[in-house]
């Protein structure tokens, strides 16, 4: 069973929803049609209920009157066809192979793998399912995790494997495999206070090195830029199951609040699985615009595209908060951005010694 | 004013050959002379000096076959040597020259200097063989070798020649008669040229290469050849252009010499030289366009009597007379001393050289500008292998010689950057210089009296008729290309459409049904909603075996209503080519374009309209504009202009009634035949555009002299 808990069944009449709507359109004599939310940030709102941002209630409708749209109608129709085989099979696949898989379709096949992935999304965000109901898988790269924590991961022969992510692991630390849904994935036991995700590998090597996750008693995570669907799953459940605070430590750059939103509120383009993915009471750390300042860190100048992230953001329902507004019109003010590894400007153990501590007093009042 | 320079230099030489240096009078010498004016003979610098000396000896072939009507096959070899020599070798096919003519041509400067006949040649424009003779001997001691066949000779002449500069004649040696082999096989005609200079070869776009490539491109029925080698014998260059045509260029009239374009120096020379005894007489015989009449006003008006001698004739008379020619209304020039490549052929000529998708191509009416005749022709090519980045490569030809350097001075580069291409379809930062994209202009001047700045001869002076001539043609074809453009567009649009409802729309039906397990619904309502238009197709196939142009058009009616059109199709209608095949009949609408009335469409129906053409070879016609009569509008077809049609319909009507007349020999009726014309003149001149800059180019495609029907269609286009 998956996390929103559809059968097959359930997940194969999701799909044949879609061919209906093109079927019945054709029967009254009107070109097929495919209708889903528009994704864009105005079309983003908060659930209360939920805490997380969702898609609203704008609805847009592809319709096969230009060869574009139809192309992607057969396109989902190819989809939809290939997903019931492998459900039936038993089998799954990548994005990256079911691009290939479409080289066999004829008119119906991908121009380019983005456009093969926005079509899967298309589709969980119709049918409402997640896309391991699909059996697809994605190509990207799932986050490592350093700390003392223990997990139950069920590996290919089908045993359940009792994994340390302190004890039992290299300095990479444990993988992070693409489907931490709970067949997969138990949750089993820990030693930590809280979670601290990191954007960089460097920094993330850094507080390894300086024994950071021992001493603070916290489980590292790394995040490897902008999170994949399962690293922010991974961190959206142990922060529920376990009830442990989420620190974001990031960069203090315009795209690094991006990541922190997607972490916290969800992403843009995953808005219709943002109650899975997305964590709303993780915290931002750092790097803030005010530390360049008050650390006096070592600073670039704000590029022409980061200053327009930086105003896309000030009108994102997920940046609408004073405080975040604060933080970006600071951030533009001072026309600076700083890396993480800036820090280092005051020695290898300054972040660990200095700059975490004196945050973690400020967040959680230790 | 230049050119004049350039005429007096002749004369100078003239006398300089027709009184023999050895009299009394100041000795000239030939080299002294040739040292001095290396700079515009072409042999200023050893890049330079090769491209002259191929120019010469390839001009000479091809003038000579020209003459002779033969098919010109010409080789050229450039050997390097050490020490920046380089030997070179070319060879044609043509008449040869007879063994006691060698030495005349080959030795003496500025060959046929012609101020009493004026015509249309290549050679008008260089110094001649003689220069490359004597730049081989002045830079490297060296003879030229000569090989010469005649048809009518059993064996072939073998002479080096030389020249003696102080009496500007070739000297000759070794001369021997033997037959002549090239690669085992006997030569029956031709003329091959070996010689030594100092010079350097260079590849870009000043090179031999491109000066050949150029000259293929104007001379179609020539196939030419290039071989480079280095010091090691190993080949660093080569060109291969094979003619694309069997069809010679027409034999040029020779003309005389009209009053508005002579002046003093030249006028003088001719009194003197004057054998009739009157004026009168003189100014009838020795000018094109002199009736009786005129030449009495001409007279009188210079206060000159008619009875007068010319040799007599003094400096100031002469002027009065050149005053006077200004005055006087003159009939103009003939034009038929003038030799157009043609439409058909600039475009087979384009495409032996460039590999490109689309070529427009237009050849002027001949005109007259100061009493010279002269024609403009254009040809533009677009896509295929072009470079899209950069600027346009513009090609310039006067008589058909590829002019190489001063492209910024040059009147045609000017004319062609005065037209606004952004409204055609190319890019034209600021409209000003040369526009951007995937395109070559060829420009031809053909003329009697071709203008240039500087005795380089390698750009053609400011004139304004001229300029107005080649801005006219640029404007044609750069109709011709936007109407390609918008053609492909279209085209590209209607294309998807028929893959969406032919292809996706049923695989979509077919997999859904089969999915969900239920009957497939009928497509034909929603292919209508989907369409909701008129869609027509045209294609035109070259069918290799029946040696034929196959056109055909499909009209598919995609809206809920029946519809009923006339067709019309333009085809290269023409002498020698015509409809071999049209099942469906209709009739001929006006030159050039047929017409067909097809039954009533009913929605979801479709109607095809095949034709054959005979009479061109393959790559003649590749596209054709359909244009349509009926209410609503065909995606693919224009409306047609019937007002423009109407006037189209009359201006052929009047040539062709000028064609007759023209057959009579009765002057009076000629007479009304050139009133006519003046009319037909005026009635195009009215519909020519003014300031087409300024107004959209659909309307300004409203000359109806040039066959451009593209301007037939209405301005709201079927989009």
């Amino acid at each position: 069973m998956s996390a929103n808990g559809y059968t097959k069944e359930q997940v194969i009449e999701a799909l044949h929803d879609i061919a209906g709507e093109m079927h019945n359109k054709m029967l009254k004599g009107d070109p097929p049609t495919m209708t889903l939310p528009v994704r864009t940030k105005q079309n983003i709102s908060f659930d209360s209920k939920l805490g997380v941002y969702k898609y609203g209630k704008k609805r847009s409708t592809r319709d096969a009157t230009s060869l574009g749209s139809a192309r992607q109608l057969l396109r989902a129709l190819h989809v939809t066809e290939f997903i019931e085989e492998m459900i039936e099979a038993g089998k799954s696949s990548t994005l990256r192979e079911m691009y290939y898989i479409s080289e066999g379709w004829g008119h119906g096949k991908f121009g380019s793998q983005n456009e093969s992935n926005n079509l899967a999304e298309d589709l969980e965000i119709i049918t409402k399912c997640m896309r391991e109901d699909f059996k697809l898988r994605p190509e990207e790269d799932g986050a490592r995790i350093i700390g003392n924590i223990t997990f139950e991961e069920r590996n290919r022969r089908g045993e359940w494997m009792r994994i340390n992510c302190r004890d039992d692991v290299g300095d990479s630390g444990y993988g992070v495999p693409y489907n931490v849904e709970f067949e997969k994935l138990r949750l089993v036991d820990h030693d930590v206070d809280f979670i601290m995700a990191i954007e960089t590998g460097g920094m993330f090597d850094r507080l390894v090195e300086n024994g950071f996750d021992e001493s603070s008693r916290c489980a590292l995570v790394h995040l490897k830029g902008q999170p994949a669907r399962s690293t922010r799953r991974i961190i959206k459940r142990m922060n529920e199951e376990w009830n442990l605070p989420v620190l974001v430590f990031l960069d203090g750059d315009p795209w690094s609040y991006r990541i922190y939103a997607s972490i916290a509120y969800g992403a843009i383009k995953t808005a219709h699985i943002s109650e899975y993915l997305a964590t709303p009471s993780a915290v931002y750390l750092g790097i803030r615009a005010g530390d360049i300042e008050s650390y006096d860190l070592p600073a670039d100048d704000l590029s022409s595209k980061d200053i327009q992230a930086l105003n896309a953001e000030l009108s994102d329902p997920r940046f609408a908060d004073a405080e975040w507004q604060e933080e970006i019109k600071l951030m533009l003010e001072l026309g600076k951005k700083a890396e993480q590894q800036s820090l280092a400007k005051y020695g290898l153990d300054f972040v660990t010694d200095t700059y975490l501590p004196e945050k973690l007093a400020e967040i959680l009042g230790r | 004013m230049s050119f004049g320079l350039w005429e007096d230099l002749k004369g100078v030489v003239a006398m300089v050959d027709a009184e023999k240096i050895a009299s009394k009078q100041k000795q000239i010498s030939i080299s002294e002379f040739f040292e001095k004016n290396k700079h515009f003979l072409g042999f200023d610098t050893l890049q330079r000096a090769v491209i002259t000396a191929v120019k010469e000896a390839v001009d000479n072939s091809l003038d000579a076959c020209e003459e002779a009507r033969i098919l010109p096959t010409i080789k050229v070899e450039i050997n390097k040597l050490k020490g920046d020599k380089l030997e070179l070798i070319c060879q044609d096919n043509g008449p040869g020259i007879p063994r006691d003519s060698v030495e005349h041509v080959f030795g003496k400067f500025l060959l046929g200097s012609r101020f009493h006949a004026i015509r249309q040649t290549r050679g008008q424009q260089g110094i001649g063989i003689t220069g490359v003779v004597m730049y081989s001997q002045l830079t490297t001691g060296s003879k030229t070798h000569v090989i010469s066949k005649i048809k009518s000779d059993n064996s072939a002449v073998h002479v080096d020649l030389g020249l003696d500069t102080r009496k500007n004649k070739a000297t000759k040696s070794n001369e021997i008669r033997d037959v002549w082999f090239e690669d085992g096989e006997e030569v029956v005609n031709g003329l091959k040229i070996k010689t030594v200079m100092k010079a350097k070869y260079q590849r870009g776009r000043q090179s031999v290469h491109q000066y050949l490539r150029m000259t293929s491109i104007v001379n179609p029925h020539a196939t030419i050849q290039l071989t480079v080698r280095d010091g090691d014998g190993e080949i660093i260059d080569h060109g291969h252009w094979i003619r694309t045509t069997e069809k010679l260029p027409r034999v040029v009239e020779e003309i005389k010499p009209h009053p508005h374009g002579i002046h003093l120096g030249q006028l003088q020379r001719m009194l003197k030289e004057a054998d009739e005894r009157k004026l009168t007489s003189f100014l009838r015989h020795n000018f094109s366009g002199v009736s009786m009449r005129a030449a009495k006003e001409i007279l009188s008006r210079a206060e000159l009597d008619e009875s007068r001698t010319p040799v007599r004739i003094k400096a100031n008379e002469a002027q009065a007379l050149l005053d006077s020619f200004q005055e006087v209304k003159l009939l103009a020039p003939p034009t038929d001393c003038l030799s157009p490549i043609e439409e058909i052929l600039i475009k087979k000529g384009l495409s032996k050289a460039i590999d490109s998708r689309f070529a427009s191509t237009v050849t002027r009416k001949p005109t007259v500008s100061q009493g010279n005749p002269f024609q403009i022709e254009v040809g533009l090519v677009f896509g295929g292998d072009l470079a899209a980045d950069g600027p346009i490569e513009v090609l310039r030809f006067a008589n058909r010689v590829p002019l190489m350097y001063q492209q910024g001075g040059c009147l045609m580069t000017k004319a062609l950057e005065s037209v606004n291409w952004k409204q055609y379809g190319l890019e034209h930062p600021g409209g000003k210089g040369l526009p951007k994209g995937p395109a070559a202009v060829l420009i031809h001047l053909a003329s009697t009296n071709v203008q240039f700045t500087s005795e380089a001869k390698e750009a053609v002076s400011d004139n304004v008729e001229v300029h107005e001539e080649i801005r006219r043609a640029m404007l044609e074809v750069g109709r011709g290309l936007k109407n390609h453009l918008k053609k492909s567009k279209q085209k590209k649009k209607a294309q998807e459409k028929f893959d969406l409802i032919n292809i996706i729309l049923p695989e979509i039906s077919r997999k859904s049904s089969e999915m969900l397990g239920r009957e497939e619904p009928d497509l034909s309502p929603v292919i209508t909603r989907i369409m909701n238009a008129v869609f027509l197709e045209d294609e035109v196939s070259w069918d290799n075996d029946a040696k034929q142009n196959i056109c055909s058009v499909t009209i598919y009616n995609y809206t809920a209503r029946a519809r009923a059109y006339t067709i019309l199709a333009k085809w290269p209608e023409g002498e020698g080519v015509s409809m071999a095949e049209n099942p469906r009949g209709g009739r001929k609408e006006t030159n050039g374009l047929w017409a067909w009335r097809l039954d009533t469409l009913n929605p979801g129906e479709s109607a095809e309209i095949r034709f054959a053409v005979e009479g061109l070879t393959k790559g003649d016609w590749n596209e054709t504009d359909i244009f349509f009569r009926g209410n609503g509008d065909i995606i693919g077809a224009n409306k047609i202009d019937e007002k423009l049609l109407d006037e189209m319909r009359k201006v052929e009507a009047l040539v062709v009634a000028e064609a007759e007349h023209s057959r009579d020999e009765d002057i009076g009726s000629l007479e009304r035949v050139l009133d006519r014309v003046e009319i037909i003149e005026s009635l195009d001149t009215s519909k020519e555009e003014s300031d087409s800059e300024t107004i959209p180019a659909e309307t300004e495609g409203a000359s109806v002299e040039s066959g451009d029907w593209g301007s037939l269609a209405m301005e709201d286009d079927a989009e």
